[in-house]
């Protein structure tokens, strides 16, 4: 693919546990084909993997919508995940990515989410700190009623960081 | 010592298993880890910290060259596992040693994180 030319898609999916790996797979895919940078591939289908478990897990109705878009030089991607959420779901989203956003290290704030998962099952946002540490990926939200947009997308080159 | 000892557990497609002798474990992780075979994952985990407990284990290796992804919610279990042993005193401690591919993305970066949680137990073999 030229350097200047990007792909997306926007798949609308039912968000089920076991859609999970075969979308993640299907972006993996699609994306080496068309893309040199594997690592950067990777970091994006992980920002899939960990939104679409979230949808999952947390999601109120059965239709979640997927859109990926990736720049073939791998520098620019963005992954946008749509799905309704109770009021209570949307005030933790808002405040778990206030706090992984607002974090200079995000490997620090990834490490520190990890010793307070210790020995709790709960929604921890685990998900949501890899995505921003592992993808070097940063995450913001938009809602509109109950319905919650999370939006994944590549840090300028500057930014970048490594765990 | 450790008596010969095994486990294993297949879902979907994830796969484990896990062998004892000599105070060491060993433990092979195939296929995906994602919230599928949490439960299972976090039953295997505690099933080899046990015995890990029993037979005073020294060293439990962990190969995940096979292991095309973990998510976050089982990544979670190893979380579990490793503050698990961290709180252990004398023989109770063992190290864990993951083997792990350089051309499996995921383990680059989320075992070094792992390892940062404990590097006085953990070790990473690529």
């Amino acid at each position: 693919m030229p350097e200047q030319q990007a792909l997306s898609f926007g798949l609308q999916i039912q968000p089920q546990p076991r859609m999970v790996s075969i979308v993640r797979r299907f972006v993996e895919e699609s994306f080496e084909k068309l893309v040199g940078d594997s690592d950067a591939v990777f970091r994006v289908s992980l920002a899939v993997h960990e939104l679409l478990e979230n949808a999952a897990k947390y999601a109120v109705g059965d239709k979640t919508g997927l859109s990926v878009y990736f720049e073939a030089s791998g520098r620019t991607a963005s992954v946008k995940l749509t799905n309704q959420a109770t009021p209570e779901h949307i005030a933790r989203l808002r405040a778990c990515i206030d706090e992984i956003q607002g974090s200079e290290e995000p490997c620090v704030m990834y490490q520190t989410l990890m010793r307070r998962t210790f020995g709790i099952q709960e929604e921890s946002g685990l998900g949501l700190a890899r995505i921003r540490a592992e993808g070097e990926l940063d995450l913001s939200l938009e809602i509109e009623g109950s319905t919650v947009t999370i939006v994944a997308s590549c840090m300028p080159s500057g930014r970048r960081h490594h765990v | 010592m450790c008596r010969d000892w095994a486990e294993t557990m297949k879902e979907n497609d994830f796969a484990a298993q896990a062998t004892a002798s000599d105070r060491r474990i060993q433990v092979s992780l195939t296929g995906t880890a994602d919230l599928t075979v949490k439960c299972q994952l976090d039953r295997f985990l505690r099933d080899i910290h046990s015995e890990a407990q029993r037979c005073l284990a020294e060293e439990v290796t962990v190969d995940v060259r096979q292991l095309e992804f973990m998510n976050s919610s089982c990544l979670k279990s190893f979380v579990w596992w490793i503050g698990a042993v961290q709180e252990q005193v004398g023989d109770g401690r063992y190290r864990i040693v993951f083997v792990s591919s350089p051309t499996v993305y995921w383990q680059r970066r989320s075992l070094n994180a792992l390892a940062c949680l404990a590097n006085e137990i953990i070790s990473i073999q690529a």
